[in-house]
C-alpha cells in the first residue's frame, strides 16, 4: 500500500511532511555532510601545513605498537611501528590537497576557454574541440598516468596536470552544451542585440551567471577523481613514496597485518578515503540536484 | 427512444497528487456522460478542464501518481457488457475532512493488475485512442505500416503477418494517405505531421473498435493540416460509422464532427446536449461558461466593432482549491441577485431543461 | 531493416570506422610525444638503424639513425607499428606485441565479467525505481551506491582476501594452484571486486534510470500501451538497448584503470599488472604497447556501440 498525504488543511503547509520524504531536505543533507568534508579537508591541510600536528608523524614508538584508537592519548590509535594514525591521515592530505587543486584548476580553465570556443563560434572549432575530447577520453587515466610515470618522474604534480588534462573534455563539453542551449533560447542573440560585445557576453553573462554552479560541481568531482587517482598511484608504489605517508600507501604498508587479522592500519586510511570522496560526490551530487530543481520550476 | 449506450460513464472522479505542493489534485471531479452508437460527442473545455483526463481513464491509461479512478464505466457493444472499473476501489482508500480529501492509500501492484486485467480485451480491441502529436506519438523506431500490422494482429483475428499487412494497406488507403504501399515502409520521423496523423487513425480503425476516443486529434497541426484532418474524420464517419468521443478545445473542431457536445470546466460537465443546441449563441437556455467560451471565439465583426479581443475574465480554476458552490461563480458574469448565494454555497445538479439537454447552474434548476 | 536501408547503413558505419582510425592516429600521435619528450630518450634505441626508406634515398647522417626529426621518429615508429612490430620489451627482450596480446585476454576476462556483474547490479534497480518510483527501499540502496562507489578498491580487494582466507581456508594469489576445490574463487574474486568497486555503479544507476523513466514517459509508449501492445516490448530499444550500450562503451576506460589495480592486488596476470611492472622498470616499449592497445579496445567498445545505435535508430541513419 502506498500511501499520499495532504499533512494538513491548507495547501503549501509542508510542516507535516516526514522529512526524508522532501527531496530538497534530503539534497540539503548531503551538501551539508559534502561541505563538513570540504572543511575538514582544508583544515586537515592548514594544521599539516603548518606542523600543528598532536603527534610526529614519522615518530616511532616502538612500546606501543597497533595501539588501539582513543588509547593512551592516541585519538585513532598507532599503527605497526607504534606512528600516530591521526597525524599520518592529517599528512596524506598533503599529498592530494594542493596537485587536486592543480587539476581542477587545469581542468576548469582549459575547459572553459575549449567550451566557449565550441559552443560560442561552432562548426570548425567545434569538431577540433570534440575530436580532442574523444582522443583523450580514449584513454584509461591510470594507464596513461603510468605512461607518464615511465616517461618523466613519478611526481604527484605532473601527474595531476595528466588528470587535469583528461578532464578537459568533460568541462569542455557541459559548457558547450550549456552555451548550444543558451543559444537555442536566443538569449546570445538578445544579449547581442543589446549591443554588448561579445566579451561581455561570455564572461559576464554566459559564464559567471550561467555557469558557474556547473563548475563548482565540476570542482568537486574532480577534486573526488584526483583523491581516487593519488590514493591509487601512491597504493600502487607510486607517486609519494615512505615513509611520507599518503592515504594509499598506508593501505598498502598494512597489507600484511590486514591478513594476520590486524585491520586497524590498513582499515583507518581507507575509511579516510571512503569518507571523503563521498564527501566531494554527494557535495557534486547534491549541488547538482538542487539545481536541476530550480531550473525545473 | 434511447437505446443502450455504448459508453456510460456514471460519477467518475480522477485524483492525482501533486508532491511540490504536497496536495491532491482533482483533476475529474464527479463526471456524468454517455455515447449511443453511431454518436459522435465532442467534449470541449479549456486546457485543465480534466477532458483529456477523462478520456483517458476511460481505458485505464492514468500514469501520473497516484491515478486513482473512482466511480462507474458500463461498456457495452460487441457482445462484451462490463464495469471498467469494477472491483478497482478495494484497492482504494480514501480520507477525506471537510470536503478535501486528506490521504489515500492505494495498493499500486494490485490496482495495475486489476485495470490491466479489466482492460486487456478492451484496449485496441473495442476502444482505439488516437492522441495529439502524432509525430511524436508514434514509435519512431518501428515502421507505420508494422505498428499498424501491429494492432492488428494484436487485435483482431487475423494472425497472418501477410494478412495483417494486406488490411493495413487497405486502411491506409482509407485514410487517404498518399502511396500507401510507400509509406508503410516509411518511419514516423520521415513523415510530416498530417500523414503521421493520418496513419495513427488507420491504425486505431484497423482494429474496427466499437468505441474510438480521439483525445485532441487536430491539436500540435498546422492549420492547414488540421482542417483535413477534420474532412477526414467526417469521412470516417459517414463511411465506417464508428463510435466516438471526441476531445478537443477547438470550439469549431467539435462543431463539425460532434452529434451532442458536452461542456466540461473544472473537472465537471456544466453542459451537455445537442451540438447544434449547446453551440449556437442565441440558445435560450445557455450556461454562462458556454457562453462566454462562444463569445471569445475571435470574431472579425465583434475586434471591429470593439477594438479588442473578448476572453473571460478571471483566471483558469485551480483544481487543488475548489472553491465552495459553483465551480465557474467567481468568473460568471451572469449570476443574479436573487441566486448569487446559491452560486456561492452549493454546487448545481445537472438538470435536464430538455428532454435531451442538460444544465449545470442555478439559473435553469430549482433548489 | 529493410533492403533499402542496407546501403546507407554500410556508409555510415564506415564512417565511424574512419573516425576511429583517425582518433587511434591521434592516440598514437599522444604516446608518442610523451615520450619523446621524455629524458629517458626512448625512440633512438628502439629505431636505431630503422627508417623510411625514403629518408634513406634522401642520404644524409639520417642513415645513422642519430638525431632525426621529430616526424620521421613518428612515421619509422608508426610503420613499424603497422607491421606488428611494436619493439621488444627491455627487460624480458620479448617482442612487446606478443607479450601484451597474451596478459591481454586475461585483462580482457576480468574487464568483460565485472562490466557485466556491475550492469547486473545497476539494471535491476534502475528498473526498479523507474517503474515504482523512489521509494525507501529505492533511498536506501541509492545510499548504498554511492558509499560503494567511493570505497577504496584496494582495500575491498584486502577484504575479499581475508574472507578468502577464513571462510575457505584459500588464498587466491596463488593464480592456478592445485588446491581445486576452490579454484574457481581466483577467477570470481577479482571480478567481484571490480564489479563492484570500479566506483561507476551509482553513475550508472542513475544514468539508466533516467533514461528509463524518460522513455516510459513519452506518448510513443502511452499509444503502444493504449492499442493493447506491450509496453517492455516498445520500450526496450530506446530504454534498454541504447543506454546500457552507451554505458558500457563509455565505462570501459574506468573498468580498465581499475583494472590495474585489481590485478595487483590479486597478482593477477593481465595487462594491468604489465604496465605496473613496465612502469617501475621504465620498461618504454611495453608500457607504449600497453597504453596503445588499451586505447583500441576503448575505442573497439565506442564503436560497437556507434554501430548498434546507428542500427537500431532511424534517425540517426538520416543525420
Amino acid at each position: 500500500m502506498k500511501r499520499y498525504s495532504q499533512h494538513s488543511i491548507e495547501i503549501g503547509d509542508f510542516s507535516g511532511v516526514p522529512f526524508w520524504k522532501k527531496a530538497a531536505v534530503m539534497d540539503l543533507m548531503y551538501v551539508s555532510y559534502g561541505i563538513f568534508i570540504v572543511i575538514l579537508v582544508i583544515g586537515s591541510y592548514i594544521l599539516g601545513a603548518f606542523d600543528l600536528l598532536p603527534y610526529d608523524p614519522h615518530e616511532i614508538n616502538l612500546d606501543l605498537l597497533m595501539a588501539p584508537p582513543e588509547s593512551t592519548g592516541h585519538l585513532l590509535g598507532t599503527d605497526f611501528m607504534g606512528r600516530d594514525i591521526l597525524s599520518r591521515l592529517i599528512i596524506g592530505i598533503q599529498a592530494y590537497f594542493l596537485p587536486g587543486l592543480l587539476a581542477i584548476a587545469i581542468a576548469i580553465i582549459f575547459g572553459t576557454c575549449f567550451g566557449v570556443l565550441a559552443g560560442y563560434w561552432g562548426s570548425g572549432f567545434d569538431t577540433i574541440v570534440t575530436y580532442i575530447n574523444n582522443l583523450l577520453n580514449s584513454f584509461p587515466r591510470l594507464v596513461l598516468i603510468l605512461l607518464m610515470v615511465a616517461a618523466f618522474k613519478p611526481d604527484i604534480y605532473y601527474i595531476m596536470v595528466i588528470v587535469g588534462i583528461t578532464n578537459v573534455p568533460v568541462v569542455a563539453s557541459l559548457i558547450k552544451g550549456k552555451i548550444q542551449f543558451l543559444k537555442q533560447k536566443y538569449f546570445i542573440e538578445a544579449a547581442t542585440a543589446l549591443g554588448l560585445n561579445n566579451r561581455v557576453i561570455i564572461f559576464k553573462h554566459i559564464l559567471w551567471h550561467n555557469c558557474r554552479s556547473l563548475l563548482i560541481i565540476q570542482a568537486t568531482l574532480g577534486m573526488a577523481e584526483a583523491i581516487l587517482m593519488e590514493t591509487s598511484l601512491s597504493y600502487l608504489g607510486f607517486g609519494v613514496q615512505e615513509p611520507t605517508p599518503s592515504w594509499g600507501n598506508m593501505v598498502q604498508a598494512g597489507a600484511n597485518y590486514f591478513m594476520q587479522g590486524k585491520f586497524w592500519p590498513s582499515t583507518a586510511p581507507a575509511l579516510a578515503i571512503l569518507f571523503t570522496i563521498m564527501g566531494f560526490h554527494l557535495l557534486g551530487d547534491g549541488l547538482n540536484n538542487i539545481l536541476e530543481r530550480k531550473q525545473g520550476k | 427512444m434511447s437505446k443502450e449506450p455504448v459508453l456510460k460513464i456514471e460519477n467518475l472522479r480522477t485524483y492525482f497528487y501533486s508532491k511540490s505542493k504536497q496536495a491532491f489534485i482533482r483533476s475529474v471531479d464527479g463526471v456524468n456522460l454517455e455515447i449511443e452508437k453511431g454518436e459522435t460527442l465532442g467534449i470541449v473545455g479549456e486546457s485543465g478542464s480534466g477532458k483529456s483526463v477523462t478520456a483517458l481513464s476511460v481505458t485505464g491509461l492514468i500514469s501520473a501518481k497516484p491515478g486513482v479512478i473512482i466511480g462507474k464505466i458500463g461498456f457495452k457493444a460487441n457482445g462484451v457488457q462490463k464495469n471498467l472499473l469494477q472491483n478497482l476501489k478495494n484497492y482504494v482508500r480514501i480520507n477525506m475532512n471537510t470536503g478535501r480529501i486528506m490521504e489515500i492509500n492505494k495498493d499500486n501492484v494490485g490496482w495495475q493488475k486489476n485495470i490491466d486485467r479489466l482492460m486487456h480485451k478492451i484496449r485496441g480491441k473495442e476502444i482505439s485512442m488516437i492522441f495529439q502529436n502524432p509525430k511524436v506519438s508514434m514509435n519512431p523506431f518501428i515502421t507505420i505500416g508494422r505498428q499498424i500490422t501491429e494492432s492488428i494482429m494484436l487485435n483482431t483475428t487475423i494472425k497472418k503477418r501477410s494478412e495483417a499487412k494486406e488490411r493495413a494497406l487497405y486502411w491506409l488507403e482509407q485514410v487517404k494517405i498518399d502511396s500507401p504501399r510507400l509509406r508503410y515502409k516509411n518511419n514516423p520521423y520521415g513523415l510530416s505531421g498530417g500523414m503521421c496523423q493520418r496513419a495513427m487513425i488507420a491504425m486505431a480503425l484497423s482494429s474496427e473498435p466499437s468505441l474510438l476516443i480521439a483525445d485532441e486529434p487536430t491539436t500540435g497541426l498546422d492549420a492547414t493540416i488540421q482542417s483535413k484532418i477534420v474532412d477526414l474524420l467526417a469521412e470516417v464517419k459517414s463511411t465506417v460509422g464508428v463510435t466516438t468521443m471526441l476531445i478537443s478545445h477547438d470550439i469549431n473542431v467539435i462543431r463539425e464532427l460532434s452529434d451532442n457536445v458536452a461542456v466540461m470546466y473544472g473537472g465537471t460537465v456544466l453542459e451537455h446536449g445537442p451540438a447544434r443546441d449547446v453551440l449556437s449563441a442565441g440558445h435560450r437556455y445557455k450556461h454562462p461558461y458556454t457562453a462566454a467560451l462562444l463569445a471569445s471565439i475571435p470574431n472579425e465583426q465583434h475586434f471591429r466593432e470593439k477594438g479588442y479581443l473578448q476572453a473571460i475574465k478571471g483566471d483558469v480554476l485551480d483544481t487543488i482549491n475548489m472553491p465552495e458552490g459553483c465551480r465557474f461563480h467567481e468568473r460568471c458574469e451572469m449570476i443574479t441577485d436573487k441566486i448569487s448565494k446559491l452560486c456561492k454555497s452549493h454546487e448545481p445538479d445537472l438538470q435536464d431543461i430538455s428532454p435531451r439537454h442538460k444544465v449545470r447552474c442555478w439559473l435553469y434548476c430549482d433548489s | 531493416m529493410k533492403l533499402s536501408s542496407v546501403r546507407p547503413i554500410a556508409l555510415l558505419i564506415s564512417k565511424e570506422l574512419v573516425i576511429a582510425a583517425f582518433l587511434l592516429l591521434g592516440v598514437s600521435f599522444v604516446i608518442f610525444i610523451i615520450l619523446f619528450l621524455s629524458p629517458g630518450d626512448p625512440f633512438s634505441t628502439m629505431l636505431k638503424g630503422q627508417m623510411l626508406s625514403g629518408a634513406a634515398k634522401a642520404g644524409a647522417r639520417e642513415a645513422l639513425g642519430i638525431s632525426q626529426a621529430w616526424y620521421s621518429q613518428y612515421l619509422s615508429w608508426l610503420a613499424n607499428m603497422l607491421h606488428g612490430d611494436f619493439g621488444t620489451s627491455t627487460r624480458t627482450g620479448l617482442p612487446v606485441l606478443g607479450e601484451v596480446i597474451r596478459v591481454g585476454i586475461n585483462t580482457l576476462y576480468l574487464t568483460v565479467a565485472s562490466m557485466l556483474l556491475t550492469l547486473l547490479l545497476a539494471v535491476p534497480i534502475a528498473i526498479f525505481s523507474a517503474r515504482r518510483g523512489m521509494t525507501f527501499f529505492n533511498w536506501t540502496s541509492t545510499i548504498f551506491t554511492y558509499v560503494v562507489s567511493a570505497l577504496p578498491i584496494f582495500w575491498l580487494g584486502y577484504i575479499v582476501i581475508y574472507i578468502s582466507m577464513h571462510q575457505f581456508g584459500f588464498f587466491p594469489l596463488a593464480f592456478g594452484s592445485s588446491s581445486q576445490k576452490f579454484d574457481w574463487l581466483n577467477f570470481m574474486l577479482p571480478v567481484f571486486v571490480l564489479g563492484i568497486g570500479n566506483g561507476t555503479i551509482s553513475e550508472v544507476v542513475r544514468y539508466l534510470r533516467e533514461e528509463m523513466e524518460r522513455v516510459f514517459s513519452e506518448d510513443y509508449i502511452r499509444t503502444a500501451h493504449a492499442k493493447g501492445a506491450s509496453i517492455w516490448k516498445h520500450s526496450f530499444k530506446e530504454g534498454f538497448l541504447i543506454p546500457i550500450t552507451e554505458t558500457i562503451a563509455t565505462k570501459i576506460p574506468f573498468i580498465l584503470g581499475g583494472a590495474v589495480v585489481v590485478e595487483q592486488v590479486f597478482n593477477w596476470p593481465g595487462m594491468g599488472r604489465m604496465a605496473w611492472q613496465a612502469a617501475q622498470d621504465r620498461d618504454y616499449p611495453l608500457i607504449m604497447g600497453i597504453t596503445l592497445l588499451a586505447a583500441i579496445i576503448v575505442r573497439l567498445g565506442s564503436l560497437i556501440q556507434r554501430v548498434v545505435h546507428i542500427m537500431v535508430n532511424p534517425r540517426a541513419s538520416q543525420e
